[in-house]
Order: structure tokens, then C-alpha cells, then sequence
């Protein structure tokens, strides 16, 4: 049983803990993890998604890795891309693995581990402030138990050049892996900055990516953000991403899908200014008994901010998505316009999609709209390929590829939506 | 090339075509008129094979092929093209590359290599020019934003681009303004020639003042119960299809 692990890991961490400031706060988060768990279906945001083949097994944190350098990097999505790339391998920095090419050095690409002693005061001033503890199990155990990740910290004015990959590998040919990447990125005043975070997954025994990023765009800050998630084999993924934004930032986040036996992603936006920009793109296509879970929350707390979301599903075979978004004007978050849309297509009759798009409205002068849609592949643009003689499993191709295409659009990494695309052509 | 007889045809239970008899030969123009809810869109429909309406008797056959037992993909790689009367929008298909996935895959049905590049990009270059199609349209996706007159132009160019035996234009005529009609009929006299055959489905007379038929049928009741030439047609325009309607009453 997970729980067990859980505790068992965290107190000889216990023992051998020096008792800083971060030990209290694991300590805490170890407390809040004991008092509530993990979520089970009981819990409303967790009616869909049952969690217990993940709790009914045991898993463990590992820094061994026993995969040849070159196998893990020929998994390694945008091989070919230039970028800082940080590699961590069951959640270990794999330095060997990992290359910075930004020439800046007041631009910090680094690991946790590292920026807590290097970088103590932007560590302390952000770590743990922005994702909630209290009620998340997953996330307290994140903080309780966090292995490493990335620390990015571009100050005022800057600009990374080329993008940061995280890459996350999760290596499970000897036991069951535990990895619970924790990433902190901070995106000063008018700095700009690309994130692409993707995972995997190798070996045959299951895997549990636990993941906290908190992100914080200070004013007229910039961030391209994607996320990839393909692990293969029995996967298990978790990902709770606190996006704080102050006035004036412009944020676009892709979340791309592809496989998983079992993700979630919370991806949360606060807005703690006037005139933010937040854009929330998601496609998801899983096939077999697969299960896509997106929650997000966009919580308008100032006036004269704009949100657009849209999430895609592709649905195969007997696979199972949820959507559940959830966007919160404030009471003073007049002139808000948000807006929000799950569009989903079954290409089986097995396959379930559970989608709740919400608003909650507590200012009067707001232009908001929601909508959720799930149905076939249309009939009409069908027959109209095929009566120019396009064969039907081409045309179907076509039309997944431009129900795709509104997602796509928004990725700017030209390598990125290459890469989607053969993607979408391995999977339909 | 094309021999219908006693196509009898239904939607739904619906009878709609009850055993028309229609022959076309190679090179001529066929104009098929009729009051509203004769049976001229299920015509079309059925030739192009969409799969909603059920054939319960007769045969079509096209150059020594039953053509109802080609899928509608075959259909268009045997020759037929069905000139839509709404042609849909479809966004994030491009018009280009939808055209030439068509084209190439015509050509793996006809056993050919498919098509370089640069010669593909020359021949939407000499249609666009035959259809007076503008070029900012085919990098577009496909009929998106499209008006109603460039719509049915770019039917006519998928039309230039796959060189079929058989054109059946669906009311093309449908919703354009005078301009429009001239540009897609001039269009359409453009691609008529000594093999390839047209069957025009219309409502109204005046498309075909510019696409000049050698052969009017009327359709009614599922049935052609008159046939003439062009003058037809203007005998339609002038009387309308009462006359029609009481002589067929009269006989049965």
C-alpha cells in the first residue's frame, strides 16, 4: 500500500534530516498528507477518477536507474530541438544528461537541490507559496517527499533565448518507481521565458509521477508553457501546476496527452492584477482503458483580465476523460471576458467522456461563455472528402488532424507541433 | 457512359425516386428541371452515393461499372464528380493539401505515381486561371469564410483539378447573384469537351441561358416525364410547371 511507503520514507528522511525551514515545511505537509490522504471518488473533484490502483500498490522512491544513457535519451522527445534541457531520471538530476546553453548568467537553469542553499532567498520567498497543501494529499506528499526538479529563475528584463526542456523519466525495469518532480520557476518583471516539460515512462513495472510545478510571472512577464505527457506501460501521473500571475503577464500553456494509464492535471491560474492574459490549451487522445482527468481553475481576482481555454479529446477505444474547469470571477474582476470550451469526439462506442465546464460569477460587468461538446467524427465533411475520392480512413485522418489543428495553432515551437502531428498519426 | 434505368429510390422510408430512366452520353450536356420536391437532389445524391438514401430498384451504370456498388470514393476516382449545392466548410483542412491528397489518390486507384510537386503547383496555377479562382483561396482551409460565389467557384476548380467523366452540378446556380452564376457557368463551358459529359440539376431557367444543354428533362414525382431540347426549358421559365404537373395528372 502506498500510504504505508509514503510514511515509512518520510521518517527515516525524518532521521536523518537536518531541521531547517524546509524540513518544518515537509513536516507539515508530511502532517497534512497523514490527516487527509489521498482523494478518493467521495470527494466531488475526484468522482471520476479512482486513484486506488495507484494506493493499492507499492511504490518506491529510487534514484537508481539502471538504463543505458543512450535508451533513456532515444526516448527523449525533441532530441533534435536546441534548448537548456534538464534531464531527471526518477526524479534525480542526471547531470551527464543535461545541457545549458543560455549564455546569461543572471538567468538561473538549475535544480531544487541546488537553489535551495544557492538561491536561498528566492527559494524561501516562493517555494511552497503558491500550490495549496492544505486538503491535497497529492500535493503534501510532493512537498513531504520531493525528490528534486528544475529551478528557473529569469530576472527582470530577460529573455531565455532558446526554450527549457524538463525532461522526466520515470524507470521502472526494476521495482515500482516513485518519482515526485517539484519545479519552481520565477518569471520576473517584463522577462520572457519557453517551458516544455514531457514525460515518460520505461520498464514493465508501474510507475507514479507525482508532480508540483508553482510558477510566478511577475509584472508584464512572459511564458510560453507545454506540457507532454507520454508514458507508456503501466503509468500513473499526477500533475498539480499554480500558476501566479501578477498585472500585465501573458501566459500561454499547452497540455498535450498522449498516453498514460491514468493522468491527472490540475492546472491552476490566479490572477493577482489587471490586464493578465491566460490561455489554457489542451488535446488528449487516449486509447485502450485509458484515463485523461483535466481540472482547472481560473480565478479572476482583478479587473480587466482575459482568459481563453479550450481542451480537445480525441476518445479510442474504451478510454475514459474527464474535464472539469472551473473559472472564478471575483467580486471585483469587472470587465473580465472568459472564456471556455471541452470539445471532445468518440471514435468508439466504448469510449466515455464525463465534462463539466463551469463559471462562477460573482462581479456584473463580464462577458463569459462555457460549452462542452462530445460527438462523431460529422457525416457531412466525411462525404465530401470521400466524393472527391478520398478513401475513408484518409479522410478521417484529415478531419482528426484539423479537429486537432485548434490546438496545434497554438503551439509555437515549430519542432513541438511536428512532433504532435506524428503523434496523431502513430495513434489514429 | 452513364445509363440509368427504373431508379427507384428512397430516404427513410420516403419514396422519392420511383423508377427513372436517364441516358448520357459521352460529351453531352443534360439539364434536369423540376418543381420543388421532384426528386433532383436525391438524383444527385444517390449518383455520389450518400449512404442516407436507399436504392430499392434499378441500375446505374457507368462505362460498364455498376455504379452502385462503388463506394462514394470510388465513385470519384472512376470519374464522377458531384458539384455540391452547399458545400460545406471544413476548417483546419487546407484547400491545397486537400486537393492534392484527392488528386494522388486517383492516381493510386489508376495504378500511377503520385504527382512531383512542382507539377501539381503548375496545374493549380493554369485551373485557378480557367476558373478565374483567386489564389489567396486555396491557401485557406477549405471553403472557410468562403462566400457564397466562391464556394461554388472552388467546386468548379476541385472539378478543373480532378478531370472527371461526369459533372453533376447540384442547383449550383443556388444563391448567387448574377456575376457570380456568369463566373461559375463561364467556368463549367470551359470544361465541357467531346468526353466529358454534364448533368445540370436546376430549378430555374437562367443557368441555363449560360450553360447551354443539349438535352431538358423535366423531373417529377421521381419520374422524368418530359424531355426536349434547350427550348424546354424557356417553354419552362415562360409557363412554369403547372402544365407539366396537369398533363401528368391527365395521363395517370
Amino acid at each position: 500500500m502506498l500510504v504505508e511507503n509514503i510514511k515509512a520514507e518520510f521518517n527515516l528522511y525524518k532521521n536523518q534530516a537536518e531541521k531547517s525551514d524546509f524540513f518544518l515545511k515537509r513536516e507539515e505537509a508530511f502532517a497534512e498528507f497523514e490527516k487527509v490522504g489521498f482523494p478518493t471518488t467521495k470527494n466531488e473533484e475526484w468522482k471520476y477518477t479512482n486513484l486506488k490502483n495507484i494506493t493499492n500498490q507499492s511504490f518506491q522512491s529510487t534514484c537508481e536507474s539502471t538504463i543505458e544513457t543512450e535508451l533513456m535519451l532515444s526516448h527523449a522527445f525533441l532530441k533534435e530541438l536546441t534548448a537548456n534541457k534538464l534531464v531527471f531520471v526518477n526524479g534525480s538530476f542526471r547531470p551527464e544528461l543535461s545541457t545549458i546553453i543560455e549564455t546569461d548568467e543572471s538567468i538561473v537553469i538549475s535544480t531544487l537541490a541546488k537553489a535551495k542553499t544557492a538561491h536561498s532567498e528566492l527559494f524561501n520567498k516562493h517555494f511552497g507559496k503558491y500550490a495549496p497543501i492544505e486538503g491535497q494529499g497529492l500535493n503534501a506528499m510532493n512537498t513531504a517527499l520531493l525528490s528534486d526538479g528544475a529551478f528557473i529563475y529569469v530576472p527582470n528584463n530577460k529573455t531565455v533565448t532558446n526554450p527549457v526542456i524538463i525532461v522526466n523519466i520515470a524507470d521502472s525495469t526494476d521495482v515500482n518507481v516513485l518519482c515526485q518532480p517539484r519545479n519552481l520557476i520565477i518569471v520576473e518583471k517584463s522577462a520572457s521565458l519557453t517551458l516544455v516539460e514531457t514525460f515518460y515512462a520505461v520498464g514493465n513495472n508501474p510507475s507514479f509521477t507525482n508532480v508540483v510545478n508553482e510558477v510566478y510571472a511577475n509584472e508584464n512577464a512572459h511564458i510560453e508553457h507545454y506540457k507532454i505527457q507520454n508514458q507508456e506501460g503501466e503509468s500513473y501521473h499526477n500533475n498539480f501546476t499554480q500558476i501566479f500571475q501578477e498585472a500585465n503577464t501573458n501566459i500561454n500553456h499547452v497540455t498535450l496527452t498522449l498516453s498514460g494509464t491514468l493522468v491527472r492535471n490540475n492546472l491552476h491560474f490566479f490572477m493577482n492584477g489587471q490586464n493578465c492574459n491566460s490561455l489554457l490549451y489542451g488535446l488528449y487522445m487516449p486509447h485502450g482503458t485509458e484515463l485523461v482527468d483535466n481540472h482547472t481553475r481560473v480565478d479572476h481576482a482583478f479587473p480587466n483580465c482575459h482568459s481563453d481555454e479550450l481542451y480537445k479529446g480525441i476518445m479510442m477505444d474504451k478510454s475514459v476523460a474527464v474535464f472539469n474547469g472551473k473559472i472564478m470571477v471575483h467580486l471585483d474582476a469587472q470587465k473580465t471576458n472568459a472564456y471556455q470550451r471541452n470539445q471532445n469526439i468518440l471514435l468508439s462506442n466504448e469510449a466515455t467522456v464525463n465534462t463539466k465546464p463551469q463559471l462562477e460569477i460573482f462581479a456584473d460587468d463580464v462577458k463569459c461563455t462555457h460549452g462542452a461538446t462530445i460527438g462523431q467524427l460529422d457525416e457531412e465533411p466525411m462525404f465530401y472528402l470521400r466524393s472527391r475520392g478520398i478513401p475513408a480512413d484518409v479522410a478521417r485522418k484529415m478531419l482528426l488532424n484539423a479537429f486537432a489543428d485548434d490546438i496545434a495553432e497554438r503551439i509555437k515551437i515549430p519542432e513541438l507541433v511536428e512532433l504532435l502531428e506524428q503523434e496523431i498519426e502513430k495513434k489514429i | 457512359m452513364l445509363s440509368i434505368k427504373n431508379l427507384k429510390a428512397e430516404i427513410e422510408g420516403k419514396k422519392i425516386l420511383n423508377g427513372l430512366n436517364l441516358e448520357v452520353k459521352a460529351g453531352e450536356v443534360h439539364a434536369i428541371m423540376g418543381p420543388n420536391g421532384a426528386g433532383k437532389s436525391t438524383l444527385s445524391a444517390v449518383l455520389a452515393g450518400r449512404a442516407d438514401y436507399e436504392v430499392t430498384e434499378g441500375t446505374v451504370d457507368f462505362d460498364g461499372k455498376d455504379l452502385l456498388e462503388l463506394s462514394p470514393e470510388d465513385r470519384a476516382r472512376e470519374g464522377v464528380f458531384l458539384a455540391f449545392q452547399y458545400p460545406i466548410e471544413i476548417p483546419g483542412v487546407s484547400n491545397t493539401n486537400f486537393l492534392k491528397t484527392a488528386i494522388n489518390e486517383k492516381r493510386k486507384y489508376q495504378g500511377l505515381e503520385p504527382m512531383e510537386a512542382t507539377d501539381f503547383l503548375k496545374m493549380m496555377r493554369e485551373k485557378m486561371e480557367l476558373v478565374e479562382m483567386d489564389k489567396s483561396l486555396t491557401s485557406r482551409s477549405l471553403n472557410e469564410g468562403f462566400s457564397g460565389g466562391e464556394k461554388k467557384r472552388n467546386e468548379i476548380f476541385q472539378m478543373a483539378m480532378l478531370e472527371p467523366k461526369l459533372g453533376i452540378l447540384d442547383e449550383t446556380d443556388s444563391g448567387l447573384d448574377i456575376d457570380a452564376l456568369r463566373l461559375v457557368s463561364e467556368g463549367v463551358n470551359k470544361l465541357r469537351n467531346k468526353e466529358r459529359s454534364f448533368i445540370v440539376i436546376t430549378h430555374y431557367q437562367r443557368l441555363l441561358d449560360y450553360i447551354v444543354p443539349d438535352f431538358v428533362h423535366v423531373l417529377y414525382k421521381g419520374r422524368i416525364v418530359k424531355s426536349g431540347d434547350a427550348s424546354l426549358a424557356k417553354e419552362l421559365e415562360e409557363k412554369g410547371y403547372d402544365w407539366i404537373k396537369q398533363e401528368v395528372e391527365a395521363n395517370s
